[in-house]
């Protein structure tokens, strides 16, 4: 079977709401307290499961952690230098967004930039992962984690913002 | 004991009576009550006809008023009469005051000082906290339930605002419980509008939830797709509504005339919020309003409220509502074009300057045919009934999110982020600690909910202690914080040490929460008040309850007992089913029955999770995994078990 970074979204829902009707504390408001609680946990961790596969940094992690490879408990996290370079740029552009006469418009074009870089990444870990370059693949992966924290960064400052606007 | 009524597709379980359970809407300003019956659901009217139940409720020395005629008494009881008492809660005093910032910074009422975490009202009948307020508004809702459908109800699915924190929601949930209604779900008050408006419409798309009641709002994006409605982001103001709009205008009522804000008694505050109400409504319909105050006997003011001032003053409050309509898009993930319907719920969304400006914002034509005041009680009554278990076969599934990230205080009073905004509940996450120094047995963790990075932007929910785990030397122990958050939108929390296996024994201090033995207290308070005869009701619905965990085992027994049980499990089941049999028939106290029912739900709790467990295998094994993952179907099952593991040690 091929292995894929992609996942059908569609199909990804739908499966969910499957479990969902299966498993829901909806599906069990009668129930004894002993059901109440297991449709709880099993719920939650349909939840997890499905927001693990959809959200893109987790599904690689995901697939990394098939293979044996814990991103969470690592000790060693060098860096490429030119990439951790190019970050502290970012932050700093980030940081400096409210000298900018339009903030808002400059954070909404880095956060388009960061996108298509997540994406281009995504390829890469694509190659590496059928080619069972692991290593690589998890350097991508950390890579990701990066940028999805430079985001949320971007995303904090958007709604600080925009709290100010009113 | 429903997951016992799984039945295989196309096998209907046997028909049982009808269950009658309620929806309530606990309104800031008005508040609803409905059902589904014979297959239709609607508002249920009072004997006077009126479906409405504004939500003012009035003490005197013996008795309380709930609603139209309590309403009548604001302007010259304003003391004992309270209204809006949803904005009160779930908060405490300092912040009420930063709520209530116009008219002069004045409270609408007098508080009582008390060691409390609760702030209480000071009325003729004794000292008031919202709680009790609202439990008023839902006991006589309850009892109109009753009356109307002349039976005992199974229980209620109350409303609350999608935005509502942990604090507000079991300030609601506490009231419930004073009431003595027994709560099937807190519903989200946009998710149950969707579940009214999308069943009644047939919709099926993205669908935005517009929903500006009188004191708070919200926006929900939702999936609306047969039957089921997923809840994609949530945004909103617990503390914006039709109220505001109201003390803006009052605010431009004292500027215009003068008058010193020193001077306005309490009553003269509420005259001229209701002029303001009254001005703000006739502005729906016509181009200016006049306005008259009497602010005493001497003095009189006359005044014009045109349009145009009208939405200049209350822009700013719609284009607050806006921003987080953009956050709720961004949070979804859903561009503005992808908005199939905007539907417009609660009684501020009847200002035409609301439906302009969300018009203009959504580049779409707002939903405004549904009747915005009723159709949340009407969500809630479809999904009451689904719950009391009235339609085994539909597959009626609401999918909800945590409206505000929750986390914990961290060294420096930064706070870390447990469980993200628009999070599907019901989410568990588990957090490990560790001592900092030896032979430490207790550590306390603070819990906040809200979205800035410092801890004192959020807002404190609780503050728990974690005791009786063994000493170690520092950073040895560890120490498993276990995050749940339930379907109502309630977090719990749990603790246990990993090296020795040790539960720590979880102590919460809600920090704007009733404690338990307040509600006990109050509990006792209202029983005594009501004076009815409460132990052999009790004792009535524990026989109830006993009853269907009885059918229900048998059913489950007679279905699977055979294969999920060895011969010793199934006799440990059947003799804490003979056991609660005869407590059943036998048994003339509540605690006999309950520990029969706490007993033969233990024996049986290994078999309740193998039964969930078969199904859902059930419906995996049909699908090839690839469909939603890369690894093949073994692997799957290792997604879930490597997350129940890390959720179960």
């Amino acid at each position: 079977m091929t292995i894929s970074t992609e996942v059908d979204l569609s199909q990804l829902n739908e499966k969910n709401r499957e479990l969902q009707q299966l498993v829901h504390p909806d599906r069990f408001a009668n129930g004894s307290d002993a059901e109440k609680r297991e449709a709880m946990q099993k719920t939650s961790l349909v939840n997890e499961a499905y927001n693990t596969l959809k959200d893109p940094v987790s599904r690689l992690q995901y697939m990394l952690s098939l293979k044996g490879l814990d991103m969470n408990a690592e000790t060693d996290t060098t860096m490429d230098g030119a990439f951790l370079m190019e970050q502290m740029e970012f932050r700093e552009q980030i940081e400096n967004v409210r000298t900018q006469s339009d903030p808002l418009d400059v954070l909404d074009s880095m956060s388009a930039t960061l996108k298509n870089k997540i994406a281009g990444l995504i390829k890469d870990f694509q190659q590496f992962y059928q080619q069972e370059d692991l290593d690589k693949a998890r350097e991508i992966v950390r890579k990701l984690q990066f940028l999805n924290k430079a985001q949320t960064e971007i995303n904090q400052n958007v709604e600080q913002l925009e709290d100010e606007l009113i | 004991m429903a997951l016992l009524q799984i039945a295989e597709p196309g096998q209907s379980t046997k028909p049982h009576e009808h269950r009658f359970a309620i929806g309530i809407d606990l309104g800031t300003t008005n508040s609803l009550v409905a059902t589904v019956r014979s297959g239709k659901a609607d508002t249920l009217p009072d004997v006077n006809g009126q479906h409405i139940l504004p939500s003012v409720v009035q003490y005197q020395v013996d008795s309380v008023i709930v609603g139209s005629e309590a309403k009548q008494h604001q302007v010259n009881d304003p003391k004992n009469t309270i209204s809006s008492a949803k904005r009160l809660m779930g908060r405490g005093v300092e912040e009420l005051r930063e709520q209530y910032r116009s008219l002069g910074n004045t409270l609408p009422y007098e508080f009582s000082e008390t060691d409390s975490s609760v702030p209480r009202i000071k009325t003729v009948a004794g000292d008031k906290s919202a709680i009790e307020v609202s439990a008023e508004i839902l006991k006589t809702l309850k009892t109109r339930g009753e009356k109307t459908l002349g039976d005992e109800l199974e229980g209620a699915v109350i409303t609350v605002p999608a935005y509502f924190d942990d604090a507000q929601r079991q300030a609601t949930k506490d009231a419930a419980t004073l009431a003595g209604i027994n709560v099937l779900r807190l519903l989200n008050e946009p998710t149950a509008a969707a579940v009214a408006y999308g069943l009644d419409s047939g919709a099926e798309g993205v669908v935005a939830v517009y929903d500006l009641g009188g004191g708070t709002f919200d926006i929900s994006i939702m999936q609306l797709r047969q039957g089921v409605f997923e809840v994609l982001s949530t945004g909103g103001d617990s503390a914006l509504g039709g109220d505001d709009f109201d003390h803006v205008i009052a605010d431009w009522i004292v500027k215009q005339s003068s008058v010193d804000t020193a001077s306005l008694t309490p009553g003269v505050q509420r005259l001229i919020l209701r002029e303001a109400c009254a001005a703000k409504e006739k502005l729906s319909e016509s181009d200016q309003a006049d306005i008259t105050i009497d602010f005493d006997k001497t003095q009189t003011w006359y005044g014009v409220l045109t349009r145009d001032i009208l939405n200049e003053l209350i822009d700013p409050l719609i284009k607050k509502s806006l921003m987080s309509c953009r956050r709720a898009l961004r949070d979804a993930g859903v561009e503005k074009d992808q908005i199939m319907d905007v539907v417009m719920v609660g009684g501020s969304t009847r200002s035409l300057r609301v439906r302009e400006l969300v018009g203009e914002f959504f580049n779409t034509q707002p939903k405004v045919d549904i009747d915005p005041d009723k159709v949340v009680a009407i969500g809630a009554a479809i999904q009451a009934n689904a719950l009391a278990g009235n339609d085994p076969d539909g597959n009626l599934l609401l999918m909800d999110v945590l409206p505000l990230s929750l986390g914990i205080e961290t060294m420096g009073g930064l706070t870390e982020k447990i469980i993200q905004r628009n999070t599907p509940i019901p989410a568990s996450r588990a957090q490990d600690f560790t001592t900092y120094k030896d032979g430490q047995t207790a550590m306390a963790v603070h819990i906040v909910q809200g979205e800035r990075e410092l801890i004192e932007d959020c807002r404190s929910l609780a503050r728990f202690e974690l005791r009786g785990f063994p000493a170690h030397v520092a950073g040895a122990a560890r120490i498993r914080v276990t995050f749940q958050v339930d379907a109502d939108g309630l977090l719990s929390v749990s603790a246990r040490e990993e090296v020795s296996g040790v539960e720590a024994s979880v102590e919460v201090k809600p920090s704007y929460g009733l404690q338990d033995s307040e509600i006990e207290r109050m509990l006792k308070a209202s029983m005594e008040f009501a004076g009815e005869d409460k132990d052999a009701r009790s004792l009535r619905e524990q026989q109830v309850e006993a009853d269907r965990v009885l059918e229900a085992i048998d059913s489950a027994l007679a279905e699977d007992g055979e294969q999920m049980l060895d011969a010793q499990e199934k006799q440990m089941i059947l003799d804490a089913r003979a056991a609660l049999e005869t407590a059943r028939h036998h048994a003339t106290d509540t605690q006999t029955l309950k520990d029969a029912m706490a007993h033969i739900e233990q024996v049986s709790a290994e078999y309740v999770a193998r039964r969930m467990n078969a199904s859902v295998q059930k419906t995996m094994a049909g699908h090839k995994v690839e469909e939603f993952d890369t690894s093949d179907q073994p692997q799957k099952e290792n997604c879930l078990t490597k997350s129940k593991i890390e959720e179960n040690t």
